[in-house]
């Protein structure tokens, strides 16, 4: 207990103290140009909490970088990528971009991962009026503060996360549609919106909510959370997961022996073998989640990065990589087709252009609230396939409902 | 009526896994005044070390306890030998800066060796219950809660019942007495470094088939133990026994009959009303420095 309160001082210390500096050097990123490379700076949560998508975006930013070089660089020039770990911590990801952008004097900016660290270091890109494409960060507020230079690089925000599923639901015939639900979700700035509106979205379409509930983050113990929610047997059981959490509900529906008709989790399903291995190898078939990317959606470059992913990393490619590999297509687009590093002008050409990516085109609203739809998808078989939209769907056919766990 | 018992059981089954875990964080506090904040990556480490076994030899995860606990035995007894007992005399600032140090090391190594990926063991019934009447007991917690409390069982006959335990306590009662009477005291505080990471050896093991880690997971896991001793009074074993009763009641009652969202607070609440009443803990002891202050 202590020693968190010391860490916790020392690294308010650290801030304070970057802060200072960058006030003293009076903010301001001016970049010098010439010849040599474009230093692109990004701080990632490469240790603690979140260092499992901290380090799949690192894996993002390399793949993206390395093809950059390769294809001859950014307005010619070789592209430089700094990395600093800001150890998934508030305080330290706000020094790290202050770091970058005042002492390094990066000429490029890329976004960090959760919409917890993305909301504080886009706060430090707009000050210092630096664009900043963020791979992940779809809570609502980052949009609401009015921010000029904030892209986020995925399909749509959290409330728009789930939109395919109730698609799907209201598609079914009437008398095949669930009637009842049940809700559950992390304390999450993303997860939680996600399934509140989802939540609204399957109440205005019939559906009536037996059960909800939200639970902290740091929970482990899923049993209770779970034997409540399932005694009053919901046919549809969405959850609000960000990885170790779905593990434990299922692990906990498996316990006590329920099978909704439809199960629908945000993020965890998205996690490949560690998500089967976790779950159990054959509990997976029919669960449902919603995705900015898949290895098999049909966009352009996307089966250049997994065979350079499966090449380089020796596993499947994840979504968190893709995500940053779509952050860096962005802002390569926006650099080359605005021809030169100006903040404000890449920013304005944001706003105003169609960008294609490996998650799909992506286009933005004034706010930097991107104006696209997730993908569905469905593990069937023991793979996952794309079940919607139809121009990126790997399969005509949705298990549904779910088979009982084995 | 159904409901309370299924609670109360699930609240008790995971307690008495807390209880282990948190036995060997107390026992270290209780002998040499130190808080091994290690110990939950002590956990992490043991968890991954199983599953890693179980992957490869298939023998059953919470059996492979019986490896791992001697092991861990001896990594604790080497870490004291070459790195703990050189803060001894220092400052209890200096223990913490230290074991949070082996506590980064071993999630460092962990994420270099092992990678930064969640595992977790799944063993044939890790998703299967007894049933007992309409209640269910998850068979996982079930084997778990046993291990756990045979190895506490057992810890509670080597400190009671043996000569070496009776040195430990002796030291952690009074430690110039028991030089007096020949005990070492270097000796006894290997022995206590030593016990302590054994049962994080068992904890560990049950850890790789109760829940999904990875190396960042000893953060949580030592919040958790420290909050349990806290309560429970820092280096009393009644004491980690009962604040990890607490702490699985809390988390269970409240997620039941209140809302998930209160568990943590809940229990924070309680320690927090306990230290009002017991600055203590609820078994703590008050030493001669306290009344002094």
């Amino acid at each position: 207990m202590r020693e968190r309160s010391v860490r916790l001082r020392l690294r308010a210390l650290v801030a304070c103290a970057a802060l200072l500096v960058s006030a003293g050097c009076g903010g301001g990123g001016q970049a010098g140009g010439g010849g040599g490379p474009i230093l692109i700076g990004t701080s990632l949560p490469l240790t603690g909490q979140f260092s499992q998508p901290g380090g799949e975006a690192r894996r993002g930013y390399e793949i993206w970088r390395d093809r950059v070089n390769a294809a001859g660089g950014l307005l010619g020039r070789q592209v430089d990528l700094r990395v600093t770990d800001d150890a998934s911590n508030q305080d330290t990801i706000i020094a790290d971009y202050t770091k970058l952008i005042t002492q390094d004097k990066v000429d490029l900016l890329l976004g960090s991962f959760s919409s917890l660290l993305n909301y504080a270091a886009s706060a430090v890109a707009e000050r210092n009026q630096m664009l900043f494409v963020e791979p992940a960060g779809a809570a609502p507020n980052m949009f609401t503060r009015g921010f000029k230079m904030l892209f986020f690089a995925q399909p749509a925000t959290a409330p728009h996360h789930a939109d395919g599923v109730t698609e799907w639901v209201k598609s079914l015939p009437e008398a095949q549609r669930p009637r009842t639900a049940a809700f559950i979700t992390q304390d999450d700035p993303f997860t939680r919106p996600v399934i509140e509106s989802l939540q609204r979205q399957l109440e205005a379409a019939g559906l009536r909510t037996v059960h909800s509930t939200v639970y902290p983050a740091n929970t482990t113990n899923f049993q209770p959370i779970v034997s409540a929610a399932v005694a009053e047997s919901p046919d549809l059981f969405a959850q609000g997961a960000q990885f170790e959490d779905g593990i434990g509900a299922v692990r906990a529906l498996r316990q006590v022996g329920f099978s909704p008709k439809v199960f629908f989790q945000t993020n965890a399903p998205g996690n490949g073998n560690q998500y089967s291995d976790g779950v159990g190898k054959d509990a997976t078939e029919g669960v449902l989640y919603s995705t900015s990317w898949s290895e098999a959606a049909k966009t352009p470059v996307n089966a250049e990065f997994a065979q350079e992913y499966r090449k380089r990393f020796n596993g499947p490619p994840t979504e968190d990589a893709a995500d940053a590999f779509a952050a860096g297509q962005v802002l390569q687009e926006a650099v080359t087709k605005v021809g030169r590093i100006d903040q404000v002008a890449l920013a304005d050409w944001l706003r105003a252009n169609e960008v294609p990516t490996i998650l799909g085109p992506l286009r933005w609203a004034a706010n930097g609230e991107p104006q696209s739809s997730y993908m569905v998808a469905q593990w069937q078989n023991g793979k996952v396939e794309v079940v919607s939209p139809k121009p990126a769907a790997t399969t005509d056919r949705i298990v549904f409902p779910k088979p009982a766990w084995p | 009526m159904t409901q309370a018992v299924q609670t109360v059981a699930l609240g008790v089954l995971i307690g008495g896994v807390y209880a282990l875990m948190a036995a060997g964080l107390t026992l270290v506090f209780g002998i040499m005044g130190i808080v091994n904040v290690a110990q939950g990556a002590f956990l992490v480490l043991v968890a991954m070390l199983t599953w890693k076994a179980w992957q490869v030899t298939g023998i059953d995860p919470i059996l492979l306890a019986l490896a791992t606990t001697p092991l861990m035995f001896g990594v604790g007894w080497v870490l004291y030998r070459l790195v703990v007992v050189r803060v001894r005399a220092s400052s209890p600032a200096m223990s913490m800066l230290l074991t949070f140090g082996i506590a980064l090391t071993i999630e460092g190594l962990l994420n270099v060796t092992a990678g930064n990926y969640f595992r977790s063991a799944t063993p044939p019934y890790f998703a299967q219950s007894f049933t007992i009447g309409s209640v269910v007991l998850p068979k996982a917690q079930v084997y778990g809660f046993l291990a756990a409390l045979l190895v506490l069982g057992l810890l509670y006959l080597v400190l009671n019942r043996t000569w070496t335990g009776r040195a430990i306590r002796a030291t952690a009662q009074n430690p110039s007495g028991a030089a007096l009477v020949g005990i070492s005291a270097s000796t006894v505080a290997a022995l206590s470094f030593a016990i302590g990471a054994a049962t994080a050896g068992t904890g560990g093991s049950i850890l790789a088939v109760l829940y999904p880690f990875f190396p960042a997971s000893h953060y949580d896991w030592i919040a958790k133990l420290l909050g349990i001793i806290v309560l429970g009074g820092m280096g009393s074993l009644r004491g980690a026994w009962v604040g990890a009763l607490i702490l699985g009641l809390a988390e269970t009652i409240t997620a039941t009959y209140g809302s998930p969202r209160w568990s943590t607070v809940v229990f924070y609440a309680v320690i927090l009303l306990v230290l009002i009443v017991r600055p203590h803990g609820l078994f703590g002891t008050r030493l001669r420095e306290d009344a002094v202050a």
